[in-house]
């Protein structure tokens, strides 16, 4: 209980601080979203009617998230040298597979049936694609975006590491100042903030969820 | 009166408190060697009553007898390994070869390697399927109706006295469940099991069936009678509407072709002369005669017109005899030859195909009035 | 580096395969990177220190200590903990141990390691137990789907002929899931090997020093060679991982 409440001492102390670290960890969850969500989408559309190319885009999918974290933070400082760049990129890349795998399956698991009939209508494949199949499809892409926003908001704790920033700022000053007066009260807001964070973002997703999907597929 | 091998006493089976029974006081008893189906709309607790016996659910009062022992005191386990299951599912396991799911009773009661592995090929061929071809592969190479065979095949590997059956073929297309069917009746005919087999089906039920105990909601019995009893007399609307529309239709596939007393046309066999023939069918009250080989086996319906036209020989005039009847085959088989017959009557043979008599809608109306 | 397990429903034949040739692509393009790194670029005394043999030698055997004890530990841990929430009796907590497991996926793995650390204090043991607590979520939640997804008319058939619950958990839900058990541990794997570079930071070893070193003294190549030995590292466990999820599941599926 002393501890929570030094906590947030700690926190209501450095208002400033704590809002600009946060700032930079959601700009990092929602542009990496936006951009990763655009790019996986676009190639799950894409490579869907190849099944070479779909399982291709998979593995290497899954490759970039098999590789350690501090690795794929700091492999590319030597092109794009430290800060906010390398820790973009290494969580563009964490964030495209949960994104490219429901969008794979979301299209996957359409009934034939309702792409017949839409065809059958006249529909051209441009418009049953937006009309058609990416409405049914994106009760599953979108879950995808939520397994990847957790995934990011968690790693982009690493940034601080290459100079990049976010929520791990907290961490990494309150494990250099151990055992001193408000370290450990830097570590914890840190991670906790992180879980919030993760908790305000899934809540955003859900509302967005049900503002997006039809009431028909719900 | 011997002792029934199953008995039911007042067992009642109700999920949570307030909610209707799914069993409600239901007393039933099978005797040994019958086959008894449980029929009813879904929901009326006809697949509990029957997982109640081989307590896969506990019932909540009441008791269960098996061979006059309370199945409420001997271990489940145990208990289950003495009855065979089969459900509509199959649920065969897909990770061991068809060979190991027949093996998988008797491993669990101890029997030894050599005796396992004699048994699963008796059973495979016990269900028309070749063990050579069939003992090594995975359930996922197999279709609908085999995996089913390969079903009956595990539940009786342990040559259990009792078996349990929910809707074996229910997920089977129907050709090929009318074909599991026959295979089934031929079967208990040799192994004379004593079967409970649930099914939501009333023609199954009365095909399949010794007694049939048509269940309202609540598994409470709305009449429990032989198929023809229950045709003929349905004990209330309930099994009246049950049973549906045309229940003397229904009632086809209880008689066999032998009960019908058979119709002789005249029979000609080749070589025929051809004013023999025409002196022949003229003699009879019929239009038609039957033109059989020289193994007795019907080949040709033959009528005045196919005499006349000369230009062909007699063995190659008149429309071929496509389908033959069996003394086996319902009357249902009968009545379908028929209707589709060139000539409004359907030939019976032996099973090695020798011509007996034919089979007309007058001979099978006079069998279905005598019952009355 | 995820908690996400890999798709269990769309695994192709051709999945599998690629699943064997994409990672050592990548682990053979990640070499020829640090071998051009090694051979072209200025290596001062500085960088040949921090990349010299014997410190590489020591910290790849811390990482490889790091990676295996956490993993068995999750094993330990995780699979027994999966197995008895999926049995009769407990809904609740297991449907809050799925409701959970969603969101602790957004767990920084960095904290969690400095959190211990300042319970337990420095060492390697503190690092065993905060990776175990990181990547316990893949297996418990693996274990957990993999027995829920088994055929429940294949259960009801076992029970019908008479196999008790031990014979069904042994005999047809964990040959039935462990597919699916395995792809957690691949998971749980590849993240303990991974995380095990942030081991440095609370006095755990492991490759990461290399890669601290590098972003201290601001030596490129040594960053880079760090980096690549720890990716290759981990693409090589998921590799192997990969191959046992192939061969130890059972014929038939």
């Amino acid at each position: 209980m002393d501890f929570l409440l030094s906590l947030l001492e700690f926190a209501f102390g450095r208002q400033e601080q704590v809002l600009e670290a946060l700032a930079q960890h959601a700009g990092y969850v929602v542009s990496v979203l936006v951009t990763a969500g655009v790019f996986a989408i676009v190639t799950g559309i894409v490579t869907r009617r190849n099944q070479l190319a779909r399982e291709l885009a998979l593995s290497i999918a899954s490759v970039f998230l098999t590789i350690p974290s501090l690795a794929l933070f700091v492999i590319f400082i030597p092109l794009v040298g430290l800060g906010f760049a390398p820790s973009f990129i290494a969580l563009f890349l964490y964030s495209l597979l949960p994104i490219l795998r429901n969008t794979i399956t979301g299209l996957d698991g359409i009934d034939p049936g309702v792409l017949e009939s839409a065809k059958g209508m006249g529909l051209s494949p441009l418009q049953v694609l937006l009309r058609v199949e990416l409405p049914l499809a994106w009760p599953v892409i979108l879950a995808g975006i939520r397994v990847s926003s957790m995934l990011i908001v968690g790693i982009a704790a690493i940034a601080t590491l290459v100079a990049g920033g976010g929520l791990g700022d907290f961490i990494k000053s309150g494990l250099a100042r151990l055992p001193l007066p408000n370290s450990l009260e830097a570590i914890w807001l840190g991670t906790i903030l992180c879980l919030l964070l993760a908790l305000v973002i899934d809540l955003i997703l859900q509302a967005a969820r049900l503002a997006t999907i039809s009431k028909g597929i719900r | 009166m011997s002792e029934p091998l199953i008995r039911l006493e007042s067992v009642s089976k109700s999920y949570g408190s307030g909610a209707e029974p799914a069993v409600k006081k239901l007393t039933l008893e099978v005797e040994k060697g019958e086959v008894l189906v449980l029929v009813g709309p879904s929901g009326c607790g006809k697949s509990t009553t029957l997982r109640l016996i081989n307590r896969l659910i506990e019932p909540t009062s009441g008791k269960i007898f098996l061979n006059g022992e309370d199945v409420t005191d001997v271990d489940p386990s145990e208990l289950r390994r003495k009855i065979g299951y089969v459900i509509q599912q199959v649920g065969l396991f897909p990770h061991r070869t068809i060979a190991e799911n027949i093996a998988t009773v008797p491993r669990l009661l101890g029997w030894d390697k050599a005796k396992i592995e004699s048994r699963i090929d008796e059973m495979l061929e016990l269900v028309s399927m070749d063990p050579e071809t069939y003992r090594d592969r995975y359930p996922k190479e197999l279709s609908g109706g085999q995996a089913q065979r390969v079903g009956v095949a595990r539940a009786l590997a342990a040559d259990p006295d009792v078996l349990l059956m929910d809707e074996p073929f229910g997920a089977i297309d129907p050709i090929t469940r009318d074909r599991l069917q026959n295979e089934f009746l031929r079967l208990q005919q040799e192994l004379k099991k004593t079967i409970v087999f649930v099914t939501h089906d009333i023609d199954e039920a009365i095909k399949m069936g010794n007694r049939i105990a048509i269940l309202r909601e609540g598994s409470e019995i709305a009449q429990l009678d032989t198929p023809e009893a229950i045709l003929s007399h349905p004990a209330d609307e309930f099994v009246e509407s049950f049973l549906g529309s045309g229940a003397i239709l229904k009632g086809l596939t209880l008689k066999k072709v032998r009960d019908i007393d058979l119709h002789q046309v005249p029979t000609l066999t080749a070589p025929v002369a051809r004013d023999q023939a025409l002196q022949a069918l003229q003699d009879s009250p019929d239009q038609v005669a039957v033109l059989l080989d020289d193994k007795e086996q019907p080949t040709r319906w033959i009528d005045e017109k196919a005499l006349n036209r000369t230009s062909q020989p007699i063995e190659k005039s008149g429309r071929p005899v496509t389908v033959n009847l069996q003394p086996e085959d319902t009357l249902q088989d009968a009545l379908t030859t028929m209707l589709q017959s060139s000539v409004g009557m359907a030939v019976v043979t032996d099973r090695k195909g020798k011509y007996l008599g034919c089979c007309t809608i007058e001979s099978l109306a006079k069998l279905i009035m005598s019952e009355g | 580096m995820s908690t996400v397990s890999p798709n269990l429903s769309s695994r192709t034949p051709l999945s599998e395969r690629l699943d064997l040739i994409v990672s050592p692509i990548f682990a053979v393009i990640l070499g020829l990177i640090g071998t051009a790194v090694w051979l072209y670029s200025d290596i001062d005394s500085i960088t040949e220190d921090i990349l010299a043999p014997e410190k590489l030698q020591r910290q790849l055997g811390e990482t490889l200590v790091l990676g295996f004890s956490s993993s068995i530990l999750v094993i330990l841990v995780a699979i027994p903990l999966g197995i008895v929430v999926t049995r009769k009796g407990f809904p609740r907590l297991k449907n809050f141990l799925v409701d959970t497991l969603g969101l602790a996926q957004a767990l920084p793995a960095y904290g969690l390691i400095v959190i211990f650390f300042s319970f337990m204090g420095a060492g390697i043991t503190t690092v065993i137990f905060a990776l175990a607590t990181f990547s316990l979520l893949p297996v418990l939640r693996n274990t957990i789907v993999g027995l829920e997804q088994v055929d429940k008319s294949v259960i009801d058939a076992g029970r019908g002929m008479g196999y008790t619950s031990r014979q069904i958990l042994m005999k047809i839900e964990l040959p039935l899931s462990v597919e699916v058990i395995i792809a957690g541990i691949r998971t749980a794997i590849v993240i303990n090997v991974g995380m095990s570079a942030l081991a440095f930071l609370v006095g755990g070893g492991g490759l990461g020093e290399t890669i601290n070193s590098g972003l201290k003294l601001d030596r490129g190549p040594a960053i880079l060679i760090g980096a690549v030995m720890v990716a290759i590292l981990a693409l090589v466990f998921d590799f192997l991982s990969a191959l046992a999820q192939k061969y130890l599941k059972p014929k038939g599926l």
